[in-house]
């Protein structure tokens, strides 16, 4: 119970105008983090701008092989498009499960991704099809954007305003969530694109979302289950925690991924 | 004739619509909102406590700290601890209460509480797995025991097992947590409170505020599960009561979810270190089993887990042995299953691996060493039919044929195991009175309390089977001191103590009104609210009539449950001819994905020799219940302890994992063995709310190690363990 200024804009450069005063604001999009954690005085802002009204932040369109979707677009919103369905399925597929319904009803993609939270699925939707984080200053490729757990590319003032994924050939995201939360304990997004093969873990690691070489490599070679049957994924940098320990997270990458490449589509 | 009859609960309408009133629901013109402060450290001195910003909050009244409390008065069990917060700066256990922050409103309370500023001197303290290692003294029954000569007959046994067997600390999380209003009128105090036993509280909040127990009363209503954590009187009570006499208002304390983990106690870890020797023939020729676990610095909770070893099988030599560790820890206590709850997860694990060893099946083992008599005494059993129960439970799950069954179905591996299940009895002294008006209507009224099981059912059921009335018809008044005194309900115990006095006091009531119509004791029966001869002729008179021509009111009969010399407490029939305990066996069939390590349970049967079913209907209930209590048990439930903070880690329910619907199959089926005890109770019942969920855990690392090969001896059953 304290008090903080409360801010609705009705446009990104209202919102950006409020947030370059300074004095210790914070972006509300679905508030599924920022408000649990002003609950529990983990964060306690002095300035709330709430992007709620900000309908430039809410939408998907494709243009052309890219799917492009607003910051402020909902879980359940993406994980019901036609257009995400059909450019790419798994992205529908990974939304719907994160959570639950009230979570998917209120969640954003644009909140879930400034937060990288190192458990939330988008940011290996991102790093696996290889993203583009657009903001109201630049467009940040997914590679450089997720910079280690809740940290990323953003600076001061910074308002991510969309995210464009390429459409690949084939993807799917395999997670196995923590019963209780619905959390990853270990979720792995696979993409085949024509460039090659990218692998994108998230839940398990230290420092948040990673990418997995020795898997990419071999699945460039033979997207087939059985082509990275063979490699051992290493327990170095994984999490060890109430929930698992850092050799069954090893264990479950290397699982997950053999069944997202079985389910790849 | 409704003593048998399945019939649902009355109360189930009320709790699922929420019109059940419990403790913190109680409306209290005037009150005050408690928040409790917790020591952040699990040892120290608290040497300032600075108010003054949480004081300056709007809406808050007071912060208390050991200073404006008054000195207590001595207090033993049933007070869980003996040594009382906030009566001077020691810290013994991280979340101790150090202050209480008193507000108008919950929210101030709760901001007050979060800046109210602690200065502590810290001190090292000893943790959880590194505290010291004593013998405890007996409080609870014998922490040592001998039969004949164990360590000479396992060493010349033919088939030899040692092993460990290891369980974590757990904690009860009931779906309500424990809430306290406090009133004072004068120098009598009211208290509305979440319990297991109203007459505890009330003996031990007088004894710790100096004033006659007469002057306290306890209402309880309902408590929204209690699994132990609201059997005895914990500090927050006694601070509630207080905290209320010191700012003359009345005062509620809810304690929140994160606040249960250090204030009510929980199961402490164990390790069962298991020793058994069987001759070439599986017959057992000795039982060794160790049990230590962990408690508070200041208190010796011994939980008797070895009980199970002395009573389950016939062995010439049995040696039993029960060491704590004392730590910083907040007091343990008992927990759903007590004793045979944790002590048949290392004797019947062990006893499987024994099985397996001397190449018998498991079950056909069991009956080779069946204990004819107590194995401990020698003496009689009340009643046992064991045997049935284990035959009737391999029938229905097809133990038998088991070998014939798939393995695998899709990913999941499949596995079968069973287990024996026991349970001492618990007893305890009841009364209870039978008000029979003559509008004709029937109040049963006994200071019982309502933790969700079958109480509210049964005991008008029992009282309308004498008096011959629809059990509708009969109303219940339970969960007030002020009532003729119930017995607890915990230890399994309320069926045959609390059911007994209402069963007596139903029979008085009947003979006092049979007195009134001119009949002849011992041969009244009433039947459709109407009172005559057994084998008279005619009808008899109506109830109503009855009362009116003999010119009375109402009649009250009254019933008393007592114990061999008029003991408070009665452990297993000791004192008295007979051993009295619950049996039964549970077999579980489980599926393991070996490539992610997930397990779960596809079907369970639990058979049971526990006494005479009141209720068929809320006895299945209790057993199906007890059963998933030991799914959690076997592989869900732990609650992770950070040794370097000496502190529960996750005081939550997203780092603690309980069974949930989705967790648990469908198909649990229940049998119990047609019975009657008796010597355990004039109703021929026994208990069987904690039955159900012992021998599960044992009986679930059987099937998982007859679908993996693997044996895992530790404690949830994580996937983790099984990859």
């Amino acid at each position: 119970m304290y008090a903080f200024n409360y801010h609705r804009p009705d446009s990104v450069s209202a919102a950006a105008a409020i947030l370059a005063k300074g004095g210790d604001a914070k972006l509300l999009a679905g508030g599924q983090t920022l408000i649990p954690a002003m609950k529990l005085r983990l964060a306690s802002p002095g300035e709330i701008i709430d992007l709620g009204r900000v309908s430039e932040l809410t939408g998907i369109s494709t243009e052309g092989k890219v799917l492009v979707i607003g910051a402020m677009t909902p879980h359940a919103m993406v994980a019901g498009s036609p257009a995400v369905k059909s450019a790419v399925p798994a992205l529908a597929e990974l939304a719907h499960m994160i959570g639950d319904p009230a979570v998917r009803a209120r969640g954003t993609i644009g909140g879930s991704i400034a937060n990288n939270d190192p458990a939330a699925d988008y940011p290996a939707a991102c790093l696996g099809l290889g993203a583009t984080i657009v903001t109201n200053k630049q467009e940040i490729a997914a590679d450089a954007f997720f910079k280690g757990i809740f940290e990323t590319a953003l600076g001061d003032g910074e308002i991510i305003t969309k995210v464009k994924f390429p459409a690949p050939e084939k993807a799917a995201y395999a997670k196995f969530p923590n019963p209780a939360s619905r959390f990853a304990l270990v979720g792995v997004f696979i993409a085949k694109t024509g460039s090659g093969v990218r692998v994108a873990v998230t839940g398990a690691g230290s420092n948040g979302v990673f990418r997995v070489p020795a898997l990419e490599a071999a699945l460039a070679k033979s997207f087939t289950p059985e082509a990275i049957a063979g490699v051992k994924v290493g327990s170095d940098g994984l999490n060890s925690d109430i929930h698992a320990d850092a050799a069954y997270r090893a264990h479950l990458i290397g699982v997950m991924a053999k069944r997202a490449v079985a389910a790849a589509h | 004739m409704s003593i048998g009859e399945p019939l649902p609960r009355p109360d189930g309408r009320d709790k699922v619509t929420g019109r059940a009133r419990y403790a913190a629901d109680q409306e209290v013109a005037g009150l005050l909102h408690a928040a409790l402060v917790g020591a952040p450290t699990p040892s120290g001195t608290v040497t300032a406590i600075d108010g003054r910003e949480a004081l300056a909050t709007a809406g808050v009244a007071r912060v208390l700290t050991a200073a404006d409390m008054p000195r207590f008065g001595p207090v033993a069990p049933p007070s869980a601890v003996s040594k009382l917060p906030m009566q001077d700066g020691t810290i013994r256990h991280e979340g101790q209460p150090v202050a209480i922050v008193l507000a108008e409103t919950l929210e101030a309370a709760e901001c007050g509480a979060g800046l109210v500023r602690l200065t502590i001197e810290p001190a090292p303290f000893r943790p959880q797995g590194g505290g010291e290692v004593a013998v405890p003294p007996g409080i609870y029954g014998p922490v040592t025991f001998t039969k004949g000569d164990p360590d000479a007959a396992f060493l010349a046994a033919e088939h030899q097992h040692i092993a460990e067997y290891r369980q974590p600390s757990r904690h009860h999380n009931p779906m309500e947590p424990s809430a306290t209003i406090a009133v004072w009128e004068g120098e009598n105090l009211t208290l509305y409170d979440s319990v297991q036993h109203g007459y505890s509280v009330q003996a031990i909040v007088a004894a710790a505020l100096n004033i006659r127990p007469e002057r306290v009363r306890v209402i309880s209503p309902h408590t929204g599960g209690g699994f132990g954590a609201k059997g005895f009187v914990w500090p927050h009570e006694i601070l509630t009561a207080a905290a209320a006499r010191v700012a003359r208002r009345p005062v509620k304390l809810a304690l929140s979810r994160a606040q249960m983990y250090a204030n009510v106690g929980f199961q402490p870890n164990m390790v069962h270190r298991m020793a058994l020797g069987a001759g070439r023939n599986g017959r057992l020729t000795a039982i060794k089993h160790e049990v230590e676990h962990v408690t508070a610095l200041s208190d010796d909770f011994v939980e008797m887990a070895t009980a199970a070893s002395r009573g389950t099988y016939a062995s010439p030599a049995i040696f039993t042995a029960q060491k704590v560790e004392r730590a910083n820890v907040n007091m343990p206590t008992a927990m759903r299953a007590p004793w045979e709850g944790p002590g048949l997860w290392g004797l019947e694990s062990a006893i499987d691996e024994l099985a397996h060893a001397v190449g018998q099946d498991p079950l056909d083992f069991r009956l080779a060493n069946y204990a004819e008599t107590d194995p401990a005494t020698g003496k009689p059993w009340s009643s046992k039919k064991l045997r049935e129960a284990y035959e009737e439970g391999a029938r229905l799950f097809g133990w038998r044929e088991r070998a014939g069954r798939p393995k695998r179905d899709g990913p999941w591996t499949l596995g079968f195991g069973m287990a024996t299940c026991s349970m001492g009895a618990f007893r305890f002294p009841s009364q209870a009175q039978v008000r029979i008006k003559a509008d004709g209507s029937v109040t049963v009224e006994t200071g019982c309390h309502d933790i969700g099981t079958g109480t509210l059912t049964i005991f008008p059921q029992i009282a309308a089977d004498v008096l011959g009335l629809p059990p509708d018809k009969v109303e219940l008044i339970m969960g007030d001191t002020r009532l003729p005194q119930g017995g607890p309900t915990y230890g399994s115990s309320s069926t045959m103590g609390v059911g007994a006095s209402v069963l007596r006091a139903a029979e008085n009531a009947r003979e006092l009104l049979g007195r009134l119509a001119n009949l002849p004791a011992g041969e009244v029966v009433m039947k459709d609210g109407r009172i005559g001869r057994r084998g008279g002729l005619g009808a008899g008179v109506p109830i109503g009539d009855a009362l009116r021509t003999a010119g009375v009111g109402e009649v009250v009969g009254k019933g008393r449950f007592t114990l061999p010399g008029d003991a408070p407490f009665n452990a297993d029939g000791e004192g008295t001819p007979h051993t009295i305990r619950t049996f039964g066996a549970v077999f579980i069939e489980v599926g393991v994905d070996c490539e992610l390590g997930l397990l779960r349970l596809r079907r369970a049967v639990g058979s049971y020799s526990a006494g005479r079913v009141i209720n068929p209907r809320t006895a299945r209930a209790q057993m199906t219940g007890g059963i998933i209590w030991g799914w959690g048990m076997a592989a869900m439930e732990a609650s992770p302890y950070e040794k370097k903070l000496g502190r529960w880690l996750s005081k939550n329910l997203a780092g603690v994992a309980i069974p949930v619907n989705a967790d648990i199959a469908g198909d649990i089926q229940i049998h119990f063995v047609d019975e009657f005890d008796p010597h355990a109770s004039p109703l021929g019942a026994k208990g069987i709310g904690e039955l159900g969920a012992t021998g599960v855990a044992a009986a679930v690392a059987s099937a998982v190690f007859d679908a993996t090969g693997k044996r895992i001896r530790e404690l949830p059953i994580t996937p983790g363990k099984l990859v």
